[in-house]
This record gives C-alpha cells, sequence and structure tokens, in this order.
C-alpha cells in the first residue's frame, strides 16, 4: 500500500465573501493518479489554486510529503509550493504565446533543482512529445490546442515535479486528442513514477487512467472513490456523467 | 534640383539621430510596451542622468560615456526601488491606469525642479576630446559627438536584446508582458521579475543620459522635446517589441532628419507625427507588434 503524497484535510476556501470549499478533504497515495471529478463551477479549480497556494485557504491544511519529509503546505506562498516540487498544469494552459516551443519549456526550469537538468528533461519532454521537438522553434500561439496542451505539460515535466497537479486537461480540445493527453498523463506515471492530481469534467476519459478518485459537488466532497470500479458504479457518478 | 550629398548627409545624420531616439525610447519599450508601466517620467530620467554626467565630467574631464556606464547601476537601483513603491502604491490596488499615470507626472516634475535648484536653469555642457572631430565616408559627414553615442546605443541594445533572448531572468521579462501571474505557475514572482526589469529601463535612460549629454547640451527642461518623440517611437514600433524599436526609432530620425533638409526644421515634427497617425491608422498594433484578439 503506497502511503500518501498529498493530504488536504478539512479545507475551507473562496474569494473574498464567497466561500467555494466547504471542508473539502483529499488523499492522493505516492505514484497513483487521482481524479478529480465535477461539472463546471463546483470548485475544482479553486481546489487546485488553493493546494499550489494561489488561493488562501480560511480553514484546513494541505500537507505533503516529498522525500520522506513532511511538509505543511498551508499558507505558503506559490513560489515556494512550486519550489518544493509540487507543480500545475494550469486550466487554460497559460502558455506565453509570443514566445518558442522551446522557450516556454525551458521558463518551466525556474526552480533551482530543475536548472540543472534542462538538457536531460528537454529530452525527456521530446521523447513524450517528438510533435514538439519537430516546432521547437515554432512561436507557441500559432499551434494547435492539442499541441499547446503538450507544450503546457512539457513546460510542467521541465520543472521535474515530485506532485503534478493538472487541471482540466480536455477543456477546448477535439476528443481525439483529449483521448491523446490524458493517455499521455498516463502514461508519465508509469514511467516516471509521477504522483498526479487531475481535475477533469470528461469523466468517461479520466477514469480510463485514475487509480481513484472524488467527487466534488457544490464545493464539497460528494463521494469517494477508493478504486476506478468503485467511481465508475456510484450512482452520482452514473447520475452526472453517465446519465442512467 | 536634389542633391545627392545633401540627401545622403541627411539620412546618414538621420540614422545617427535615430540611434539617440532608440536608446531614449528602448527603457520606455520594457518599461512602458513590456511591463505596462507608464513612465511618463522617462525623459526627465533620462536628463537628469545628463544634468549628473555633466557634473562629474565637465570639471574632471571623464568620458561622459564611460561615466553613464559607471552611474547605470545607480539609476538601475534607484529604479528598482522606485517599481516597488509604485507597485505597493498603485499597481497592487489596481490605481494605476489614472493615479499611476499622475505619480509619474508628479515624478516628472519634481526631477525637473530639483534639477533647477541643483544645477540652476541654465544649460549643462561636456567638452569632450573628440566633440570637434569627424569621420569622413567619401563626400558623408560623420561626427564623432553624434557617432559615438550611436555606437554605443546599438551596443546596449544589442546586449539588451541578447539578454532577453538567451539569460533565465530575460526570458521571465518577456514572459511577464504576455501573462503576468502565468510565471507563478513556474515558481517565479512575477513582482520580483518586473521590479528587475523596471530597474534596468532606468539604467538604460542614465545610458541615454549619457548618449544624450555628448550630443547636445542639456537643461533641466530638455526631456520635453523627447516625451512626444519616445512615445511616438515606441507606440510606432508596436509596444513590446524591442527590435521594432530601434527600427522605428531609426526611421524617425531619418524622416525628421531628411524632411529638414528638405522643407526646414520646422517641418520635421509635422512630418514625424503625420506617419505616426498613418501607421496607427492602417496598423494600430504598430509596424511590429501582434494583433491580440
Amino acid at each position: 500500500m503506497a502511503h500518501d503524497a498529498l493530504v488536504v484535510q478539512g479545507l475551507d476556501a473562496g474569494y473574498g465573501a464567497v466561500r467555494v470549499l466547504h471542508d473539502v478533504s483529499l488523499r492522493v497515495p505516492e505514484g497513483q493518479i487521482v481524479a478529480l471529478l465535477g461539472t463546471n463551477g463546483n470548485g475544482k479549480s479553486t481546489l487546485m489554486q488553493s493546494i499550489l497556494g494561489l488561493v488562501k485557504p480560511t480553514r484546513g491544511t494541505v500537507r505533503a510529503w516529498l522525500d520522506g519529509r513532511e511538509v505543511d503546505l498551508t499558507g505558503r506562498a506559490p513560489e515556494e509550493i512550486v519550489d518544493l516540487g509540487v507543480v500545475l498544469v494550469p486550466e487554460g494552459r497559460r502558455l506565453f504565446r509570443d514566445l518558442t516551443v522551446e522557450e516556454n519549456l525551458v521558463l518551466g526550469a525556474w526552480r533551482a533543482a530543475a536548472r540543472r537538468e534542462i538538457s536531460h528533461n528537454l529530452r525527456l519532454c521530446f521523447e513524450t512529445f517528438p510533435r514538439l521537438e519537430e516546432r521547437r522553434r515554432q512561436r507557441v500561439g500559432s499551434m494547435s490546442g492539442g499541441e499547446q496542451q503538450m507544450v503546457a505539460i512539457g513546460r510542467a515535466l521541465m520543472s521535474v515535479p515530485r506532485i503534478l497537479l493538472v487541471d482540466e486537461p480536455s477543456v477546448g480540445l477535439a476528443p481525439i486528442i483529449v483521448k491523446q493527453v490524458i493517455e499521455t498523463i498516463g502514461s508519465l506515471k508509469a514511467k516516471l513514477g509521477l504522483t498526479v492530481l487531475m481535475a477533469e469534467q470528461n469523466f468517461t476519459q479520466a477514469i480510463r487512467i485514475a487509480d481513484r478518485g472524488s467527487v466534488l459537488v457544490h464545493g464539497s466532497i460528494a463521494f469517494e472513490g477508493e478504486t476506478a470500479e468503485s467511481l465508475r458504479d456510484n450512482h452520482l457518478v452514473r447520475q452526472f456523467y453517465l446519465g442512467t | 534640383m536634389l542633391d545627392p550629398v545633401l540627401i545622403a548627409n541627411a539620412v546618414v545624420s538621420g540614422l545617427l539621430l535615430g540611434c539617440l531616439y532608440a536608446i531614449a525610447s528602448m527603457g520606455l519599450a520594457v518599461s512602458f510596451g513590456m511591463l505596462d508601466v507608464v513612465n511618463i517620467a522617462h525623459p526627465a530620467m533620462m536628463v537628469l542622468a545628463s544634468c549628473v554626467i555633466a557634473a562629474l565630467c565637465a570639471p574632471t574631464g571623464f568620458d561622459p560615456l564611460l561615466a553613464a556606464l559607471l552611474i547605470a547601476p545607480v539609476f538601475g537601483l534607484l529604479g528598482a526601488g522606485l517599481y516597488r513603491l509604485y507597485h505597493l502604491y498603485f499597481e497592487r490596488r489596481g490605481d494605476e491606469a489614472m493615479q499611476g499615470l499622475a505619480f509619474f507626472f508628479g515624478l516628472m516634475i519634481v526631477i525637473e525642479v530639483s534639477l533647477v535648484l541643483v544645477y540652476g536653469a541654465d544649460q549643462r555642457w561636456v567638452e569632450t576630446g573628440y566633440g570637434g572631430l569627424s569621420l569622413g565616408l567619401g563626400p558623408v559627414g560623420l561626427p564623432l559627438r553624434m557617432l559615438l553615442p550611436a555606437l554605443m546605443s546599438l551596443a546596449c541594445i544589442a546586449a539588451l536584446l541578447l539578454w532577453l533572448r538567451r539569460s533565465f531572468t530575460g526570458r521571465a521579462v518577456a514572459a511577464v508582458a504576455q501573462d503576468r501571474d502565468a510565471l507563478r505557475f513556474l515558481g517565479a514572482d512575477p513582482i520580483r521579475i518586473k521590479t528587475v526589469a523596471f530597474g534596468l529601463s532606468v539604467a538604460l535612460a542614465a545610458i541615454a543620459g549619457g548618449c544624450l549629454i555628448v550630443v547636445q547640451p542639456v537643461d533641466a527642461h530638455s526631456g520635453h522635446v523627447f516625451i512626444g518623440r519616445v512615445l511616438a517611437v515606441v507606440i510606432l514600433a508596436g509596444l513590446g517589441s524591442l527590435p521594432g524599436t530601434l527600427v522605428a526609432a531609426l526611421v524617425f530620425g531619418v524622416i525628421e532628419n531628411v524632411t529638414a533638409t528638405l522643407f526646414g526644421p520646422a517641418w520635421s515634427p509635422a512630418v514625424a507625427f503625420s506617419l505616426l497617425l498613418a501607421v496607427l491608422a492602417l496598423r494600430p498594433q504598430g509596424m511590429f507588434g501582434r494583433a491580440h484578439a
């Protein structure tokens, strides 16, 4: 049984007077992919941003185990959290459109631990996404949505993440591309032993690679599935996603 | 009948003048174009540097261009501190649009009044050993008091472009111009990046001040002549495009000089600014700017 890499406990968070998350608890075991499921507006992105320190929780804790050491992430600045190796692929990708593929990727290696391994990790990115090597000198803004998502994931890999957070990787992509992107995230777990928390509203795709998952409804965890099977069989999931 | 030698001379000295415009505009292209900080006091900072350099060099005979390189880091640090204040009191509160502009306008007046109080209202000037010399390329003359500042300007701009392209922090500056908050996902603090970049833009004002004092005498209000020109160059280029700023500055210098030669100096601002209006009408994003959705 893998021990936990990331534990969120009793988290309340929101924006100003608006409370978005209510008493959210979640655990991500090391080396597993946890799917955070929920339709738009249920607080998935807020949870991701709270873990990264971009939204300050009003209650609760976020703790991580990095290199066998427990680190309390609650209240730390995003810069510090990224520096510890917790890295987010943000919703909407947030790439630097006027920079080239390679410039975007190399900027991912901002944290000190990543700068020493730039050439090695660049090779890793290009092995994972051969398309990016062909287009390394191309301006990111001129690429397709699927290619941009590859750059966004590649940029996060350049940061040498210990825990990878992926926010809505499928949004705005064609179904065939969604399938590829999800499969790539799955293969990264196998190849690099990555721990992944992935927020996704495309349940059918997410469940293909998830080891476990939680369903977020109106800012609270409505169901926690310990296995992919239990998620698939849950009545909430059926109701929200499968329409049965 | 047009005299080709006259035109050639006007074009060449226009290019040299354009290099001065380029170094004067480059700092503003960084602060206004890339960082979205409308530093309208930029030309006043340049003139401040000119006056400081004049005070250092006139009595000692030290070279003003070298002096500019020496005081640039000091200006850079002052600029970084100034950005921190601006960020704390305006940008962070979302007041930067009008109040931030008023802040820099006020700063410009404070600089000018201080210069008058310290140095008086007279023109300042530095004698250099090469002030009266000229290189001849056939019939075209290259006065050293224009050529040396132009070369220094080009060298500094090349170094700046190289730094932005090749260094980690430089690339982050280019990134901060495009999506400030996305840098946080990489673990970089955008405010620190902006502090470095704004400091650099003020250091460029110091370099420009050194070039200016070699080209012409300055007084406390010499910056006024430049405000319109540097804003025009930065906008003509397309906000944030630094190579574009260099090209636009050269175009501006040549057009001004050729117009002055053919029709008299009174016409040169009219023609140059008409060009700005025409470009903005045809290409609102500027010559080298990218249209953003």
